[in-house]
């Protein structure tokens, strides 16, 4: 595991090495055979059940939920005096990665694990633990978090649910509406964010039997049909004092600050999700024939295939560098301390730019992987008879909620530049020697010797085109950048682009140490055509951004940067996708 | 699946770079059955044996984390290349003096597939033993299991411990390890001995070669009209074979 503890947004101004990245070539035993019990529970318990539970057959997943409970897999991120394991966050997004094949029964889990707990965990006090978290991890309750709105969603401040104190001092009234509640149906604790007073923006422990708590009817949706969202209505509900979670107006950071850890955790799931769709999608092409011969063979199909195993192994390989991030991080921290969850919340928060990263690649990856699966099952894959159907529908919400990738992608710039005015990160002494790189001729060379050379310049270029883009905006709009959201946009996809390549490389470089022959070439396959893809995203960003941002000879100067520095060197890009193709096709696993 | 095994360059053997190691599958249902009787008699101590390189240990601590108490990784190197006998003798010697009232066994390795060396072990050790369960009862000392026999025949055997048995699918459904599970076993005692200390007996048998059978033709299926597939098939007698000439 790393040694150096890189800042939060550092990869964009630091020169990563491999040493220093986490990768799951180095999970341990326990984390394998965790994942083990996670799959063979998700294939033997859930998968015999998924068109029932899709049915809305909710028994079955609460039922689900018990058996998780049983073999510990909702005990991740709960302390042991509590009933938990407290593993560590790779731990964690592998499990979400494993039982991502189980559709909408991974929501629920989800949203239970993440969202549901970790308030509690993070916010409770020591009697309100006691009292929730054993029947949490049990699985005997299952948790909802309530913080969307109909009329404020992505504004979630803007919330206008109510807590009033009740004459004798006991008890909050709370009124108001919250919508589109995962696991809403059968969830037995619910955290609410109401504001007190109509001010001040706080969270509650509100168990389901409390009076004045109605579960609205099912949501009927495009896809997740099997995971129970309805609306909580609040009707002067009753809540004991006592079940006010964390300080009276501190709702917003315990809303947004699990919200991170809900982001990573989402992206790893997504990763799980693509990891199953491309086998369906890769299983199907080599079953099908076509012209008499399975569709498989032709570089159509593997062209996707190909392209769609680059990017999982990026997607992966960026979820497990950022638990490694994180686990370095948090591991810093004494567990003796008195605020030890303060602490660690402010570990986690560092990272917010590298977890609304996670979010916004991985699901967009999921997105392009389901898009494609379908393609390859041509007319099967519109029936929904065949599963590519379903992957589908399920795959679009997660580029909608835990904050959509339009909210996250305004957040990478944003944390970043705030960290850099802060002084965290050295981003205008960088962007200045950028600009100056700018202007002066380059004739470095690449050392063939080294590994991955083409791919570390290629980073560094990227980089330096990042800080280019970034500086300028800065320049212009100064603080009124915050408005231009088009621009910022522009530039979370440049930063996106970069830590997911730095991700695939450093990952492949410390994996082919003491990969065989033939994996080998798979690695470097899986780089070369994700580094080109990915370089191809980053340039039209980059250039789309100078035309927002500049005019004229500046204009000009920022353009030749771009085809300068968003450039890469892919000589033997089709032969690397064939080999990744014929080898995912022959093997019909995800190769890595 | 034939296809991503590969014959090793010695000819004797599989080549098993890149291949995802598992615990042999009849190992498991002897790794249950074991945690199962724990489970029932209450008091008992259970160790899991396994030959086999480094990499085994991964694989044992699936069943320390079963439920077995303490593991015995016994390195060796060349173990794929060891005929059963050698590697009977092996765990023979290892549990000579241990006085162990149960052993289960899987009925057969999934890659050399003698299902000889459960009942080799149980011969060196002078206990009865009985192959192939699909079903097993222990009653203080009293032994009784049910056989699957050819035929879809079984066979209910009596007999008293210390005993060997070999464990064969339907025995048991294996649990999955718990994640606290996994975690305790981390714990666990997992010692390491080298093959060369319990090693005592030479090979009775020599693999020679070892090959992937040559393909077959497959077979055709005509399909379509009755009369045209007479003809096809007249056609095809004629052309490849002498049974009209």
């Amino acid at each position: 595991m790393a040694e150096k503890i890189y800042k939060g947004g550092e990869f964009l101004v630091a020169e990563v090495t491999c040493d220093e990245v986490f990768t799951p070539e180095e999970f341990t035993d326990e984390q394998k055979q965790i994942a083990e019990t996670t799959e063979q529970f998700v294939e033997n318990e859930i998968l015999p059940h998924l068109d029932a539970i899709e049915a809305q057959n909710f028994d079955l997943v609460v039922e689900g939920m018990r058996k998780c409970g049983d073999l510990g897999l909702l005990m991740i991120d709960t302390p042991e005096e509590y009933g938990g394991l407290e593993l560590d966050k790779a731990t964690s997004m592998l499990v979400g990665e494993k039982i991502a094949p189980a559709g909408s029964f991974s929501v629920a889990y989800a949203a239970h694990t993440g969202l549901g707990t970790l308030p509690l965990v993070y916010y409770g006090t020591e009697p309100q633990k006691q009292q929730y978290l054993p029947k949490l991890v049990s699985g005997e309750w299952v948790a909802a978090y309530c913080l969307t709105e109909p009329d404020s969603g992505s504004d979630a401040m803007n919330a206008r649910a109510t807590a009033t104190l009740s004459e004798d001092g006991q008890h909050y009234l709370l009124n108001g509406t919250k919508q589109f509640i995962t696991n809403g149906g059968f969830a037995k604790l619910f955290i609410i964010f109401a504001k007190i007073d109509k001010e001040h923006f706080s969270a509650f422990l509100v168990e389901k039997d409390f009076a004045g708590l109605v579960v609205g009817a099912e949501e009927k949706k495009m896809g997740i049909k099997g995971s129970s969202t309805t609306q909580i209505i609040l009707d002067n509900c009753k809540v004991p004092v006592e079940n006010l979670l964390g300080d009276i107006g501190k709702g917003h950071k315990i809303a947004f600050n699990v919200l991170n850890v809900g982001r990573f955790k989402l992206a790893a799931c997504v990763t799980g999700a693509a990891k199953a769709a491309l086998l369906v999608g890769v299983k199907y092409a080599n079953e099908r024939k076509q012209f008499g011969q399975p569709i498989s063979q032709f570089g159509a199909i593997q062209e996707k295939v190909a392209d769609l195993t680059a990017d999982l192994f990026a997607s992966e390989s960026l979820v497990y560098r950022l638990a490694g991030l994180l686990d370095t991080k948090l591991a810093t921290i004494d567990k003796g301390i008195d605020n030890y969850y303060v602490e660690y919340q402010k570990g986690i928060e560092e990272y917010a730019a590298e977890c609304a990263i996670s979010k916004v690649f991985c699901s967009d990856v999921l997105a392009r992987v389901v898009d494609e699966v379908v393609q390859i099952h041509g007319g099967y894959g519109f029936v929904s008879e065949y599963p590519a159907e379903r992957f589908y529908r399920d795959e679009r919400i997660n580029r909608i909620f835990e904050g959509t990738n339009e909210i996250n992608r305004l957040l990478i710039p944003g944390i970043i530049l705030r960290k850099s005015m802060k002084g965290e990160l050295p981003l205008q002494a960088e962007a200045m020697k950028a600009f100056e790189s700018l202007m002066t001729p380059s004739f470095e060379e690449l050392d063939d010797t080294l590994a991955f050379a083409a791919e570390k310049a290629l980073l560094q270029n990227l980089k330096t085109l990042f800080l280019i883009l970034a500086g300028t905006a800065v320049q212009k709009h100064m603080t009124a950048l915050a408005n231009e959201q088009e621009i910022l946009l522009a530039a979370a996809d440049i930063a996106i682009q970069i830590f997911a390549i730095e991700s695939a490389v450093l990952r492949a470089e410390k994996a082919c140490r003491s990969a065989s022959e033939k994996k080998k070439q798979w690695l470097e396959a899986a780089v070369k055509v994700f580094a080109f893809n990915a370089t191809e995203i980053a340039g039209t960003a980059a250039k789309k951004g100078a035309f927002y941002v500049e005019e004229g000879d500046p204009l000009l100067m920022i353009l030749s940067g771009v085809r300068r520095f968003a450039k890469y060197d892919a000589t033997g890009l089709l032969q690397a996708k064939r080999l990744l193709a014929h080898a995912v096709c022959e093997e019909e696993k995800y190769l890595f | 699946m034939e296809s991503k095994f590969k014959v090793n360059t010695e000819g004797k053997w599989y080549d098993n770079v890149d291949l995802a190691w598992r615990m042999n599958e009849y190992d498991e249902f002897a790794v249950e059955q074991a945690v199962q009787v724990k489970d029932q008699v209450g008091e008992a101590d259970v160790t899991v044996l396994s030959i086999g390189i480094d990499k085994v240990k991964e694989t044992m601590k699936k069943a320390l984390a079963m439920g077995c108490d303490r593991g015995v990784h016994v390195n060796d190197d060349a173990s794929y290349a060891k005929d059963p006998f050698e590697i009977a003798s092996i765990i023979a010697a290892f549990a000579r003096d241990k006085g162990f009232d149960l052993i289960f066994t899987g009925m057969q390795s999934q890659d050399r597939g003698s299902a000889q060396v459960g009942v080799l072990v149980a011969e060196m050790l002078g206990l009865p033993s009985v192959s192939t369960i699909v079903d097993f009862a222990f009653d203080n000392g009293q032994i009784t299991a049910k056989r699957e026999l050819e035929g879809g025949l079984r066979a209910i055997i009596k007999t008293q411990a210390p005993a060997l048995l070999t464990c064969q699918l339907g025995l048991n459904t294996p649990r999955y390890p718990t994640l606290p599970n996994i975690m305790k076993a981390k714990k666990k005692e997992l010692l390491t001995l080298e093959v060369a200390t319990l090693l005592q007996d030479g090979a009775r048998q020599e693999t020679v070669k070892m090959y992937v059978p040559e393909k077959k033709g497959g077979g055709l299926v005509l399909e379509g009209d009755v009369g045209a597939i007479a003809d096809q098939l007249v056609q095809i007698l004629k052309e490849k074979t002498g049974v009209l000439a």
